[in-house]
């Protein structure tokens, strides 16, 4: 299945991009997909301890499974204010 | 439709969803006055506002300079988690009336405005000042905007310390 993989701030620098289409087999985790991502943009690595995900716009936890037609964000812990 | 006892008893029973609620993220330059008139109601007779500025010159830790800071938002989901902060206000302080929550983005340099949270209530003594100060807090902590900090030395991207917990 395809789904949509958004980056912000040092992630996105990191990947060159701010957003991406991946096709992944049914079942991914958020953790799998992670893993995917580094092997795909080595640059992230330095950066995977810290990085957070978000499925559907929610806060998700590494075991998560990603839905059909899921909306995905990764990014550094936030710094708003 | 105000006149009307029977909606009125409505409003009561979903819990004063008439009391104003604003939340955005946004480019254009914050207005304190216009923001407060928003969520101020007939009733309300306090307002408590927090307003984060950019600071050109940061003495306390790491001594430095700023030029300025770019500010970016994962914007749908900064909205509804700024709709969160604001729910969990409510259930913590239920006398708060008008919540205001505004995040501006993209550049902006020292002495300006970045923030705005504003909480009103009938009194003064009813935990508004807690209330704005929980809102900010909690927006530094699951509002997911970032801050690239550029100074004379270089840039690099401030990363917060909080980890929000699924679902959270």
């Amino acid at each position: 299945m395809r789904v949509k993989i958004l980056f912000f701030a040092t992630l996105s620098e990191y990947v060159g991009a701010k957003a991406v289409e991946l096709e992944v087999p049914a079942g991914t985790t958020v953790a799998m997909l992670k893993e995917l991502l580094v092997e795909k943009y080595p640059k992230i690595a330095s950066a995977q301890k810290s990085m957070m995900a978000a499925v559907n716009r929610e806060y998700a936890a590494s075991e998560q499974v990603i839905p059909l037609d899921a909306e995905i964000a990764f990014f550094p812990p936030v710094s708003g204010g | 439709m105000r006149k009307s006892p029977f909606f009125l008893r409505f409003l009561v029973a979903e819990g004063n969803m008439d009391y104003p609620t604003i939340t955005s993220i946004t480019e254009k330059e914050l207005d304190l006055n216009a923001l407060t008139a928003q969520v101020t109601l007939p009733s309300t007779g306090a307002a408590v506002m927090f307003s984060g500025i950019v600071r050109g010159i940061t003495e306390r830790g790491n001594a430095h300079e700023t030029s300025f800071l770019e500010y970016e938002a994962y914007q749908p989901m900064a909205e509804a988690k700024m709709r969160q902060v604001a729910e969990e206000i409510r259930s913590r302080w239920p006398s708060v009336e008008g919540i205001a929550i505004v995040q501006r983005v993209g550049r902006l340099y020292p002495q300006t405005p970045t923030v705005l949270i504003i909480c009103t209530a009938a009194h003064r003594d009813t935990g508004v000042f807690d209330a704005a100060r929980y809102g900010i807090d909690r927006l530094k902590e699951i509002v997911p905007v970032w801050k690239k900090e550029v100074s004379p030395e270089g840039e690099f991207w401030v990363e917060g310390e909080y980890i929000p917990k699924a679902g959270e």
